[in-house]
């Protein structure tokens, strides 16, 4: 077991807030991200779980010990940096045995047996000779990785790993990470801007904005069932389009009233004014004589290889619509839109919360 | 036809000929040497003077006639100069009171440092402001209150006066701490969650990682107090305590006029044990200097 619990954890610096009051459970076993834009505070969660920065106010367990004013050293986890952090004085090895020389009572037979499976697992045993400075990107972020791994830690923890690394390689890298949780059964809370990492990586993704956790869940369900204005705009890309809208309770639902169109959703809300969000794939696109919800004019097409997105003006707003590249609309043409009102989302307009579908 | 051309396609050959193409290998090959050349053999001139005067006879330094080199080599200055005064004696304090402050230094800098790149304390800036300060003040302004404070510690005329008053740098703490600021924080993140405490973050990351700007600052300072010689002057007065740099005035100071030959001879025997470290750990030394970014 290795649940790591955040309970009301806050952080302050000069007594200016940066974390606000974080209730996390991860569960043991399981690949936790925190994702956010930069300065949301999840490097600064991540660094108080390591007892890096020290916890202003609340509580952190780790397997159902209180570890909040630790040392790092006793709490059993292990980190993966940003920027490797590897030492360059030392070789690929002794950079992996350092932490075990000076945490376990292990012997040096047994920290070479566990550097060398480790080794083995990540393809490194032939660069364990080498400094930090004799390998590349991909090789340092490896041994990196071995490093946590040899500690058998309680917890891993990951700070944004891959980032400094190229496209390919990054694809790569995430198999990889993905591939070693399966097999090791590991607990891990990896940090990232990076909304496709966070979506392919995750088990579950926690997202964080202006040090406030905004909504927990399984990748998917944060795409399909945002809790507020910021994850729908945040997960996905390109972004869910949000069309400001009047509402009318009409009979057992509701009258929908935007200045290019009209509708209306079978719940019946309290709200005045609503956020329609839509995602580019629930806009249906076609031809301006056709029978349509609404009518708007291309303002640009963007031809991204397998499909193609359309910026397109509706009224006073611009809404992005995912068409096939062999149907998609040239700049300027007027079309005609239809909205899957199924799957499209509503939020307060005053508060920017979801509010609940049938 | 001829065209505008002609001439030059003509002209060429003449000067990218065998002969040509190898002299001008030879210009760009040594072309750094032989702007180099003529610095070096000015730098070199006063240690080349000092050695050629330290072989010559009394009557033939005076001698315009005679030539640059000594007629005959007479080494019979070395034993004259080292018998002037107990040189040995010297020698050995010199090794020790620059080693006690060498030693000294590095572990009060090396501290120092560290506090002043990583830690956050109250008043640490004006602290480090005071401490840059004392970089600006000459070391003579400070001469009459080290001798009071020497003094009152009772320690005038012994080895310790020589070594107290200079083991805190100003200017090796700034230094380092500039080393320091450049080491990665994440590092010493990594090293924490490796179960370091202060102590072995410095030892196990920061100070192998300056090793560079404390060999270039090692080098500075053992030169600067190898060659000290009012400080010494002022806390001494018992050949036991003297070191080589006071010999060397009392040779220049005889009632009789500077000895030369003698004077000369005797320095060359205070610059050697510099001079042989230098030219042993040459490489060494100069990496460091380009890699502390000094020159």
């Amino acid at each position: 077991m290795a649940e790591v619990v955040l309970q009301g954890v806050s952080k302050s610096y000069a007594g200016r807030p940066t974390v606000h009051a974080v209730d996390l459970a991860i569960a043991d076993k399981e690949f936790m991200v925190l994702v956010g834009p930069s300065g949301c505070g999840k490097s600064t969660t991540l660094r108080m779980i390591a007892g890096l920065e020290d916890i202003t106010s609340g509580r952190l367990l780790i397997d159902g010990r209180e570890v909040t004013h630790a040392e790092p050293q006793k709490r059993d986890i292990a980190m993966v940096f940003q920027s490797y952090a590897l030492y360059p004085h030392m070789t690929a090895y002794r950079n992996m045995a350092f932490g075990l020389l000076k945490t376990s009572r292990l012997s040096k037979e047994e920290i070479d047996q566990r550097i060398r499976e480790a080794a083995e697992i990540l393809h490194i045993t032939h660069l364990l000779d080498r400094k930090p400075n004799a390998l590349s990107g991909g090789e340092r972020q490896r041994v990196a990785i071995g490093r946590a791994l040899v500690r058998q830690p309680k917890v891993f923890l990951f700070d944004e790993p891959l980032s400094n690394l190229d496209a390919k390689l990054r694809t790569h890298m995430r198999g990889e990470l993905k591939r070693l949780h399966k097999e090791l059964g590991l607990t891990v809370i990896y940090v990232t801007h990076d909304q496709i990492e966070a979506m392919t990586l995750g088990t579950r993704v926690a997202i964080l904005s202006q040090g406030r956790l905004q909504q927990v869940g399984a990748p998917m369900d944060l795409y399909m069932r945002p809790a507020n204005t910021f994850v729908a705009t945040f997960i996905g890309s390109p972004e869910m389009s949000l069309l400001r809208c009047a509402l009318k309770p009409n009979g057992e639902g509701s009258l929908v009233h935007h200045a290019a169109f009209d509708t209306r959703v079978p719940e019946r809300l309290e709200a005045s004014e609503i956020l329609l969000g839509v995602r580019p794939e629930e806009v249906i696109v076609g031809a301006a004589d056709a029978p349509a919800m609404a009518r708007g004019v291309v303002e640009r097409t963007e031809l991204i290889g397998s499909e193609a997105l359309a910026e397109i003006r509706l009224g006073e707003d611009r809404i992005v619509a995912r068409t096939p590249v062999m149907s998609a609309p040239p700049a300027g043409a007027e079309v005609g839109l239809n909205f899957d009102m199924a799957r499209v989302r509503l939020f307060d307009a005053a508060t920017g919360s979801a509010m609940p579908r049938l | 036809m001829a065209t505008l051309q002609d001439p030059i396609e003509m002209a060429a050959p003449a000067f990218s000929g065998p002969r040509w193409r190898s002299l001008r290998k030879v210009i760009r090959a040594n072309g750094l040497h032989a702007l180099l050349l003529p610095l070096m053999l000015l730098w070199i001139s006063p240690l080349v003077w000092i050695v050629v005067t330290s072989l010559k006879s009394r009557t033939e330094v005076f001698d315009p006639n005679a030539g640059f080199l000594p007629a005959v080599l007479n080494f019979s200055n070395y034993p004259a100069a080292l018998a002037v005064a107990p040189f040995g004696t010297y020698m050995l304090n010199s090794i020790l009171a620059t080693g006690g402050i060498l030693l000294g230094e590095l572990i009060t800098i090396t501290l120092a440092a560290y506090a002043f790149a990583r830690l956050n304390f109250p008043g640490k800036n004006i602290l480090f402001t005071l401490f840059l300060l004392q970089i600006m003040f000459p070391i003579y302004a400070t001469f009459i209150t080290n001798f009071l404070t020497v003094r009152e510690l009772g320690l005038v005329n012994s080895l310790p006066a020589l070594v107290v008053p200079f083991i805190a740098s100003g200017y090796g703490t700034f230094m380092l701490r500039q080393a320091f600021r450049q080491v990665p924080t994440e590092l010493a993140d990594a090293a924490r969650l490796d179960g370091c405490g202060h102590f072995g973050i410095l030892w196990h990351v920061y100070l192998p990682l300056v090793k560079p700007t404390l060999i270039a600052f090692s080098i500075i300072a053992v030169v600067t107090h190898w060659n000290d010689y009012m400080w010494p002057l002022l806390v001494t007065n018992s050949e036991q305590v003297r070191t080589l740099p006071i010999g060397l005035g009392l040779l220049a100071k005889s009632d009789s006029g500077a000895d030369w030959t003698r004077l000369m001879a005797a320095t060359v025997v205070v610059v050697s044990p510099l001079l042989l470290f230098f030219v042993v750990f040459q490489r060494r030394f100069v990496d460091s200097f380009m890699h502390a970014g000094l020159k």
